[in-house]
């Protein structure tokens, strides 16, 4: 008999997806009540992964479904950054009118994917959570289906990942052939050395989730799809699935194929040194704020996959610090953006926020706390986010990861710098409107606040992520 | 184990032949007939590796759905203009000859793969690669575990079907307005007074036309 206790979560949410579909298919214009209930069932789910000791470890479903400190504390970002981000986009679905039942249904929909996914130990399992919370992510990106862009950055976005999850299928069908097992532990059992086949499918898998996390070279769908996705749902995209897929790439390196580990290293180093390059230089031409976040996110994805690239406990444990610390900041921003309203209308270019300190003190203090923690200057958050990789990355003396990393910090440092200099010393423009629902506010002011007095008492994070220990 | 291995040759030279065919060819109606081939061919493999079930399940959902819809809508869309030279045109329709060829193969195919199951089963069954109890059909050993150990993966498969029914709904699903739709309640508690309006008409007064 299957212990489903530890599943609880999951099936919560699961149900509650059902129930809330029901409820909003039966009762008219429930959009409102069924936004709401969400966010109240996710906190339910919060609750009940809290219920549980989470620092149990143990398996399900014949050694296929894993629940471990990993699993339920990337569960707990999850879920919580899925509450934050559907609290910060309350206002903004009704103002563009997309706030339909449907929109909450599938944002708990991908987060049923993703939880499946953190905690699959199976490929199996893995490609099903991965296909559940992408068919949602499809959906969501093309939600604003009147508007062009929207539409185009869904489809394409459908076109992009559907062929990376074919090549991640086929790396999945080398790796069972070659290993005769879909299970990681019976695989970590079986290979011992490496054959050509084993390292074709282990490639043809890092492709298909780098291009999920949107690494170099399989990035070119991140910045057309962030921008042109309704900004909710950019929020959404550029925090959750990385969370879900970093952690995927956690399970999948270290637990299966961590016996190959040269195999696989090479090409994380290449993926982490390219994203972090690519990601400084090519942010700073854009003109869009979307945009830029998207460049800016494929090169924080290079300082989290330059953690996992060194094969340690620390290196493990220095990227979910920082994927931890970079959701808040990705909140704030985020938060932010959604502030430059002026008659129903939201505005998201560079040139907007010119000369915003002059009528907004707090929005722009907001702003340049933001950016100078993703620009990583002490002693905000952000900082120490680059300083554990680097640490880690430097304890097993890769110094050429370590120098492309801090050099690719200072290019990144001009846009965010920049962006800095237009709030401040621009000429102003016109007011934004400044009743903002509580929801936003809160968002901004809880991971403003994370950001900003992180470096009072850093270890309480540290001490909570040291317990994950994979290898 | 000769025939066997000959069989298999034949038949993935076929299945590799015609996947290929299915992107090279311009004619976007022979693309999708090598499509068909090609799902015919690999159930016809999946068959002659004793996973009987799997290659039935190929043929019913992809030859005749998947490809079969594939089908009507190339031939719906008219993509190269060959509605009018379907079959009637005054030009020799090109569609015939290769759907000709196509279905020649199929027809030997079957009576291969079918025949060689009904009339000499140890032949196949002999050399099956899968390490199935020979006693107990696919079906059989697929539902065992299908509700037991995998249950969780059925159940999640369960939800994706589900997000896709509703992303599909949400993408292509208009409210149109000015729709006249029967409404069962207002036509039942309609009352007499809604309809009919008695009106006292004055007698021999006549009607004023001229206002």
């Amino acid at each position: 008999m299957i212990n489903l206790n530890f599943i609880y979560s999951e099936l919560f949410l699961a149900l509650s997806i059902m129930t809330l579909l029901i409820v909003g298919v039966f009762k008219k214009n429930s959009s409102i009540l069924i936004y709401n209930l969400s966010i109240i069932s996710l906190l339910i789910c919060l609750a009940l992964i809290f219920n549980f000791p989470i620092n149990e470890n143990v398996e399900l479903f014949k050694n296929s479904y894993k629940i471990d400190y990993l699993s339920s504390f990337t569960k707990i970002l999850l879920i919580s950054s899925g509450v934050f981000v559907l609290f910060l986009s309350n206002k903004y679905v009704q103002i563009i009118d997309i706030n339909k039942i449907e929109y909450p249904i599938l944002v708990l929909s991908s987060i049923l994917g993703m939880m499946v996914m953190v905690s699959s130990n199976d490929l199996i399992l893995f490609y099903i959570g991965l296909e559940l919370q992408s068919l949602s992510l499809y959906v969501l990106a093309s939600f604003n289906r009147d508007n062009l862009l929207s539409s185009e950055s869904g489809l394409k976005y459908f076109v992009l990942s559907a062929l990376s999850s074919g090549l991640l299928l086929y790396g999945c069908s080398l790796i069972y052939g070659f290993s005769g097992s879909t299970n990681f532990f019976i695989i970590a059992n079986n290979l011992t050395e490496s054959s050509y086949g084993l390292t074709f499918g282990i490639v043809f898998i890092l492709v298909g989730l780098a291009f999920k996390i949107s690494a170099v070279p399989f990035h070119m769908w991140a910045p057309d799809v962030y921008q042109g996705s309704p900004t909710s749902v950019t929020a959404f995209f550029a925090i959750l699935p990385k969370i879900a897929a970093l952690t995927i790439f956690i399970r999948v390196l270290y637990v299966p194929f961590f016996n190959l580990i040269n195999d696989w290293q090479m090409i994380i180093i290449f993926l982490s040194i390219a994203s972090m390059l690519f990601g400084s230089i090519a942010a700073i031409g854009q003109s869009n704020l979307k945009r830029l976040i998207a460049y800016s996110s494929i090169g924080h994805m290079g300082y989290a996959l330059a953690g996992l690239s060194t094969g340690t406990n620390q290196g493990i444990q220095s990227s979910i610090t920082y994927i931890t610390i970079y959701l808040f900041m990705n909140l704030a921003f985020f938060a932010s953006i959604l502030m430059l309203r002026r008659d129903d209308k939201y505005f998201e270019n560079i040139e907007d926020l010119s000369g915003l300190s002059k009528h907004h003190p707090v929005l722009s203090f907001s702003f340049l706390i933001v950016l100078f923690s993703l620009a990583g200057i002490p002693p905000l958050a952000g900082f120490f986010a680059k300083f554990y990789i680097f640490t880690a990355v430097l304890e097993e003396s890769m110094y050429f990861l370590a120098i492309v990393g801090l050099l690719s910090t200072v290019i990144a440092a001009y846009y965010y710098l920049r962006l800095i200099k237009i709030i401040y010393f621009d000429s102003e423009k016109e007011k934004y409107e400044t009743n903002h629902n509580i929801g936003l506010k809160m968002s901004l002011l809880i991971s403003t606040i994370f950001i900003l007095f992180y470096f009072i008492y850093p270890s309480w994070l540290t001490e909570i992520i040291q317990n994950i220990i994979i290898i | 184990m000769i025939i066997h291995s000959i069989f298999f040759y034949i038949f993935s030279i076929i299945a590799v032949f015609s996947a290929i065919m299915v992107t090279v060819s311009r004619n976007t109606v022979h693309s999708v007939f090598f499509l068909i081939l090609d799902f015919i061919t690999i159930s016809c493999l999946f068959i002659m590796i004793g996973a009987e079930f799997i290659g039935m399940i190929m043929l019913i959902v992809y030859v005749g759905a998947v490809a079969v819809l594939f089908l009507f809508v190339v031939m719906m869309l008219n993509v190269s203009q060959q509605k009018n030279t379907w079959l009637s045109g005054e030009k020799n329709s090109n569609h015939i000859p290769i759907g000709l060829l196509i279905s020649t193969i199929i027809f030997f195919e079957l009576i291969i793969v079918a025949g060689g199951w009904k009339y000499k089963p140890e032949l196949l069954k002999s050399f099956s690669s899968i390490g199935v109890d020979i006693d107990s059909t696919n079906t059989h050993e697929i539902g065992k575990v299908l509700y037991t150990d995998y249950i969780h993966l059925f159940q999640l498969s369960g939800m994706i079907l589900l997000v896709a029914m509703i992303g599909a709904i949400v993408l292509t699903f208009r409210k149109r307005e000015g729709i006249r739709r029967q409404s069962y309640f207002k036509q039942i508690s309609r009352e007499r007074k809604d309809g009919v309006e008695l009106v006292d008409v004055e007698k021999n007064k006549g009607v004023n036309i001229d206002v």
